[in-house]
Order: structure tokens, then sequence, then C-alpha cells
């Protein structure tokens, strides 16, 4: 014990054997703190962390007053886990006690609440028993969501499911459009991605291990950003009352389509623009999967005598002719090659003022008229109306329609297209182009951008998407007022007089009943239009109500009665003071 | 250390002697040297405060832990509140749906003025538009209902069924002995109190509730 050599022997070898191990623990902490220290925080964050996805809501659609058109919503899908499955369970109620509820007790009261099948349910919760995932019943409500989760089911789970509905229906639909399982499929819901488009977020949390959130441990790996909402320029309830009126008559018609849009003059928004057959964004199957677009944008026809206050408003531009210069119309106009232009009574020869053949819509009258202007003048006179080109709306799907182009010597082919240019056969339009024109008439000549959308609004109060508003020059100011001013004798003494008229009121407005080209000849079916503005003293608004071959009725007279409606509905809506002079009585003929 | 040399004693050995008389002088230590003294004051503080950080972190955490709890229940019942928000507002939006509405309006026998447009100005009560005679009124929605789909509407009951119903059940809420009371004397209380500040230009008419 007390030889000092086998002291410090020992000694040396305790020492070493402590080093031995504190090396040992040392090698090891260097191995997990620094060795394998990324693998081991991930493994330990991966036990205690949460990934949660931080769900951002699609941009509303609203209309012009703030009322929702398509609305971003939550819904639950419900699922369940078959490894959980068991022959019973038990739950517990509000008080504690427990009850065994078996299997086939849990589906059948699942089956209830959810409303589906049971057998279905049985299906999926046993056909693969290692499975940890199947769909029971997807999309449902939130009353559904709770009230299975008032069923205290062990093996049923639910998951949010962030979905879009509309409201409103199909007011408006198809112009709103839809979402499809992919994303947005038609309309504004497509057109304005950049402004509806939501972006989801992430982030993570690390949880203790009775499941509460560790304070402080959010991270916020990516921020989600909701979607602006997209204001329009439409009023939904007087898109509702157009809707309603309009269908009501196509069906009436048997029309294959109809449109009608209300366009304001002072900056070419459009108020309400419906089509037949209307979407219900909420339900696109039903629509009979024709027509999911607007047929307003879409549908290019041949507009007919709509075409012809144009027609006198670029000669009165021009200075070719004034409100009452003299033509001699005949029965028939015989163009080269054998063409025959008719007007829709059979008259002799008759003695027109340029007012009077608006008024009583004569072909042989506005083709002699516009013979004084060259076709290229006048050509270029429609797409200044905005003819054969998209709108400014640039709607999806939008036609551009067509006003023929010009041949080498600057004509158009034969002669008889050249005269029926002037009364509208032989192009195209769409209804929304009608529209904007007659909008440019009341606007004393000059055509503003059609407008849909006011703008989208992003929650910090920025507005993007602004429309444009600077307008083209197109008649001058004096020959869009006597234009207007010979469209208000077609209210007051056209062959519909009766029906348009509306007391107290001074009206402008031109009939068409245009004839469909089916491969390549024209034959049995009309486009029937009436086009207008009110009131004619100083135009507010200008309405184009139009329906595509109707059955029963083929004369401009179909769609009349309903022009009426809607020009009534609109002084209603946006409270029109009455006119307080008559309207100008021009001479009709000589 | 053996030596013969003598050597003084050292005066450590006189210091007891020193003691027994009071002392005469003391040697002040300078300001510095006593400011550089470790004082136990400072030690004090030092442990003290380490003790109460550390008591108060404990707290600290005890009551972020405690804390969290709330946050974690706080957020469940924000979130199933905002969840009830959303529905609710889902269903009012459907309920103020153009197709609801007009459907109950006609449901409730309501019709609509299709004879022209007049209009009253409430500020000297001029009338502006042609009377024409008795006014016309009609159906917006005609014997087909609403020609404008919305599917999400198939639940809703009329406006009018939905009363006929409570009062069949009987249940306690609007019995229709019960019902016509309260309206009755709604419409007395009403004609009496005419003192309330009318709208400028508004028109004079009863309150209906």
């Amino acid at each position: 014990m007390n030889n000092p050599r086998s002291t410090r022997r020992r000694l040396t070898a305790t020492v070493l054997a402590i080093m031995c191990v504190v090396g040992l623990f040392v090698g090891r902490l260097v191995d997990i703190q620094v060795v394998n220290a990324a693998d081991l925080n991930k493994e330990s964050l991966g036990k205690r962390s949460i990934n949660l996805v931080e769900y951002a809501a699609r941009g509303d659609i609203v209309d012009t007053n703030g009322k929702i058109l398509a609305d971003s919503v939550d819904r639950y899908d419900i699922t369940a886990s078959p490894k959980l499955v068991k022959e019973s369970f038990d739950r517990k109620d509000a008080k504690g006690v427990k009850t065994e509820v078996s299997f086939m007790q849990a589906v059948a009261e699942l089956a209830e609440v959810t409303g589906e099948d049971p057998a279905a349910l049985v299906t999926a919760l046993t056909s693969d028993p290692t499975s940890n995932f199947v769909f029971l019943a997807q999309s449902q409500t939130l009353e559904v969501q709770k009230a299975v989760k008032a069923l205290k089911i062990p093996f049923v789970f639910d998951q949010v499911r962030p979905s879009r509905t509309y409201p409103s229906g199909a007011v408006a639909g198809n112009l709103v459009g839809f979402m499809g399982t992919d994303g947005p499929q038609a309309g504004l819901e497509l057109k304005y991605r950049s402004c509806l488009d939501n972006v989801n977020g992430t982030s993570t949390y690390e949880r203790s291990s009775d499941g509460v959130r560790l304070p402080g441990s959010t991270v916020t790996t990516k921020e989600k950003k909701d979607g602006g909402t997209l204001k329009l320029t439409v009023d939904s309830d007087l898109q509702f009352y157009v809707q309603q009126t309009m269908n009501t008559r196509a069906v009436e018609l048997g029309a294959d389509w109809a449109t009608a849009v209300i366009v304001r003059v002072s900056d070419g928004h459009i108020m309400a623009m419906s089509d037949y057959p209307s979407i219900d964004p909420n339900n696109v199957n039903a629509s009979n999967g024709k027509a999911l677009g607007s047929a307003a944008f879409a549908n290019a026809y041949e507009p007919g005598s709509t075409m012809k206050p144009l027609t006198a408003a670029m000669l009165l531009d021009a200075g070719l002719i004034s409100q009452t210069t003299e033509v001699n119309v005949p029965g028939a106009l015989y163009t080269e090659g054998g063409g025959r232009i008719k007007d829709s009574f059979s008259h002799g020869d008759l003695h027109y003022t340029t007012a009077g053949i608006i008024t009583n819509s004569s072909n042989i009258g506005i083709s002699l008229l516009s013979a004084k202007m060259t076709p290229k003048e006048r050509r270029e006179y429609f797409l200044k109306f905005g003819l054969s080109q998209k709108t400014a709306v640039g709607f999806p799907g939008e036609s551009t329609g067509l006003i023929p182009k010009l041949n080498a010597n600057g004509k158009w082919g034969d002669e008889i297209t050249t005269y029926a240019l002037s009364f509208g056969q032989a192009m195209q339009t769409t209804s929304a182009q009608v529209a904007s024109a007659y909008q440019t008439l009341g606007n004393d000549g000059v055509r503003l951008p059609l407008t849909l959308v006011e703008g989208c609004e992003w929650a910090d109060g920025t507005v993007t998407e602004a429309p444009a508003t600077e307008g083209v020059r197109v008649v001058s100011d004096k020959a869009a007022v006597q234009t207007v001013q010979m469209m208000e004798n077609v209210v007051t003494q056209g062959w519909l007089s009766s029906t348009l008229q509306i007391p107290g009121y001074r009206i402008a407005a031109k009939t068409g009943t245009a004839q469909v080209a089916e491969n390549g000849r024209y034959g049995d079916d009309y486009t029937v239009s009436v086009a207008g503005l009110i009131p004619a003293e100083a135009p507010e608004y200008a309405v184009v109500v139009t329906f595509g071959k109707p059955d029963t009725m083929k004369t401009s007279g179909a769609a009349a009665p309903t022009f009426k409606k809607i020009m009534t509905q609109v002084i209603k809506t946006f409270r029109v003071t009455p006119s307080t002079k008559p309207a100008p009585n021009i001479p009709q003929s000589w | 250390m053996s030596s013969n040399l003598a050597y003084a004693t050292p005066q450590r050995a006189a210091r007891p002697q020193q003691e027994q008389h009071p002392r005469q002088i003391e040697i002040v230590s300078t300001r510095e040297q006593r400011r550089a003294r470790p004082r136990v004051v400072y030690a004090v503080a030092t442990v003290g405060g380490l003790f109460a950080l550390f008591i108060a972190q404990l707290l600290l955490s005890i009551v972020i832990s405690d804390g969290a709890y709330e946050i974690s229940a706080l957020r469940v019942e924000q979130r199933n509140l905002s969840r009830t928000e959303q529905a609710l507002g889902e269903n009012l939006d459907l309920l103020a749906s153009q197709q609801n509405l007009a459907t109950q309006a006609e449901g409730l026998g309501m019709v609509m003025n299709t004879s022209t447009p007049m209009f009253l100005r409430l500020s000297d009560g001029a009338i502006f538009g042609a009377a024409n005679g008795a006014g016309t009124s009609g159906s917006l929605l005609g014997p087909d209902g609403a020609l404008v789909a919305n599917s999400l509407l198939g639940a809703i009951p009329l406006a009018g069924d939905t009363e006929g119903a409570e009062s069949t059940d009987g249940s306690p809420a609007l019995s229709a002995s019960g019902g016509t009371g309260t309206r009755t004397s709604t419409t007395t209380t009403t004609t009496t109190t005419t003192q309330k500040p009318a709208t400028p230009g508004a028109l004079p008419s009863p309150v209906t509730r």
C-alpha cells in the first residue's frame, strides 16, 4: 500500500482508464454533434414537426354593387383509415358514459349523415384493410362535417377541400365562367387568373407529445397569398331580370340562342349581358354540354338592318348625305351578276328621304345611298366602329366577326356583296360589337372601349386591371346625333312603333331581321334583333336584343316586346328621367 | 535549517504586546484600495440575480407552456368560428340570390309593375313620366319559375310555406292567434310613435317590421 511506485502505477492506470472513457464519450459527442448532426436534427424534427398547408382563398367575383357572384368556400372530404377499422369501438358521450358501437352500426350512421350508399361505404372501408386512406364522401358542407365529427368514429377523419360556389347561380354565369377539377375552365374565372388565383402557403410547427403546438416553433416556409376581388361592371339584379326575360322569350320563340347586351353610353361599361342558354356554374353538366361560353361574345352572325344606322352615320359624317337626301327607291335593285335586292315589303317606286329609308328599313334605299362612298372608306368606317375585331373585353372564345376584305381593286368582289354590306348582310358581328357600335352613336360618335371588369381589388386596397378609357372618334358629333334622330322615327313611325314606344320616353331603335346563311345559301332561318338607345335626346344606355334562329316568329317583331321590357327595366333600375321634348319629325318622303 | 548564527527575532513576536494597547494609529486604506476590494454585496447581488433569473425563466416557461394550451384551444375555436361564419355567410348569399328573392316574393303574392315607369320627386312632389291609366302588373317568373338556374337553391322552402308549416305544427314560437296579437300591437305602437326624426325628403310611411 505504501509502495509509492505501485501507487503511481495504479494512478496512471486509473487516469488512463478515465481518459479512455472520456475519449470515448468525446468521440461519440463529436459524432453526434458534428458528424451526424444534420441527419439527426432532421430525424428529430421529423418526429416533432408538422407541415401545414395554409390555404389561401381564390378571389371573389362581385358585381358593380359588390354582390358576390363567385365565392371561395371550404368543403370537407370525409376520409377514413381502413387500418384502424375494428369490429366495434367504444363511444363516450358528453357525460363520459361509454357505449359500444358495432362497425355496421357506425357505417349506417355515417351513411345517413353523408347521404352515401351504406354498401359502398362498407366496400371502401373493408376492401383493403392495410390501406391507411380512403375517401368516404367528398366536398361535404360544414354541417355534414360537424355531424360526422359528432359520431366520434375512431377511423373516420376529415380534411379541408377549398371549393368554389356561385350563390346567384346562372345570373351572369356565362360571363363569370366556372372551375373544373384542374382549375378555371371558362369565362372570367379563366381570363382573370392573374387577379383571382390564390397561392397556398406552407408552414411548419413543432408539437409536444400531447399534440399541442410548441410556442414560438411556427416557421412560415411560404407566405400564402389570397386572390384579389374581381369587380364586374354588371348589375346582377338587372342581369337577372334581363336573363329571365330573354330566356322566357327564347323558349317561347324556340330560338337556338339569344343574347341581350346593355351598355352604359358614357363609359362603355356593360351593365348586363345575357346569354341563352344560360350556364349555372354550380352545375355545368346540367347545361347540356353546349354553349359553355358567352354567346354575346362568341356567336358571330349576320346582323341585318341594325347596321343601316351605321351606314347612314358614315355617309352623314363624310358629308355625302343629309337626313333629308331624296332617294327614288325602286321596287327592286338588280345587280351585276344577276343579283336582286328586295325590301321586306313589295312596293313600286317610293320617294324616301334618308330618314324614310331608316324608318321603313329599305334595303334598296340604303344600298343606293351607300354607293356614294367607296368600299375602302366604308370598310374603314366599319373597323372604326369596332367591327371585324375583338372588343376591348377580350372574352375567352370571343369572335372577331367579319367585314370581308377588299380585293386588289379595292372592291368587295361582287356588287351584291357591296350593297348587302350596307344593310348588314354578307358580314358578321357579335352582339357585343353591335352594342359597342350603338354606344358610339349614342356617345356623339366616340367609341369607348367595351368594359366588363371595373378592376381587381387587392387586400391592401390597390386596384389593378383598370380598364382602358381612351375613346376613338368614329363619326362626327353631328352625324351621330342626326343618326340617332332618324332612329327615333323607327319608334315613333315605324311598323313596330306600337310595340316599341314607352310613354314619356324618347327611344331610338333599329330592328333587324337577317337571313342566316347555311352551307353558302340563305335558308329559312333568321336572326332577329332590336338595337336602340335611351333616352334618345341624350343617350345613356344602349340595348341590343338578339334571337338566333327562332321557330315560331321569324321577324324582328319577335324581339320587340322583349326589347321594350328590358328598356323599361333599364329606366327603373337606373332611374332614367323622362324626356321633356317630343321627338323631332324628320320628313320621311318627298 | 540548523544554524548557529544569531538572528533577530522577527517583529511579529512583539505584536501581541502591541495589541494590548489601544491602537493609536490605524493605517487607512486609500479610497482606491477600498473601491478595488470585492464587496460581499456584489456577490450577493450577482448570485441573487442569477437565482432571480432562473426563477423568472422557470415561471415564464410555465406560463408559456400554459399559454400554449390556451393558444391551441383558441386556435381551434377560431377555426371553428370562422368556418361557421363562412357557412352562414354562404347561406346568406344564397338566400339573397335573385332567384330565391323573386320566387319568395311571388310566393308571397307580390307582383311586378309592368306599366310605364313614373317617378315622384320627393323634394317638391313633382311627378315625372306619362300617366297611362291603371297600372298593369305581371309575374316575372311565369309558370315555369326562374329560367335562370341555380342548382344550390333546391332545399330552400318558400317563405309562405314555412309560416304555414310552423303554425300547423303548433310550435310554441308562433301560434296563429299569438302571431296576430303581436302584429296588431305593433301596428298600434307604430301609429302613436311618429315623433321619430324622419329622413329629410322621405315619404311618410308606417314603420313595418
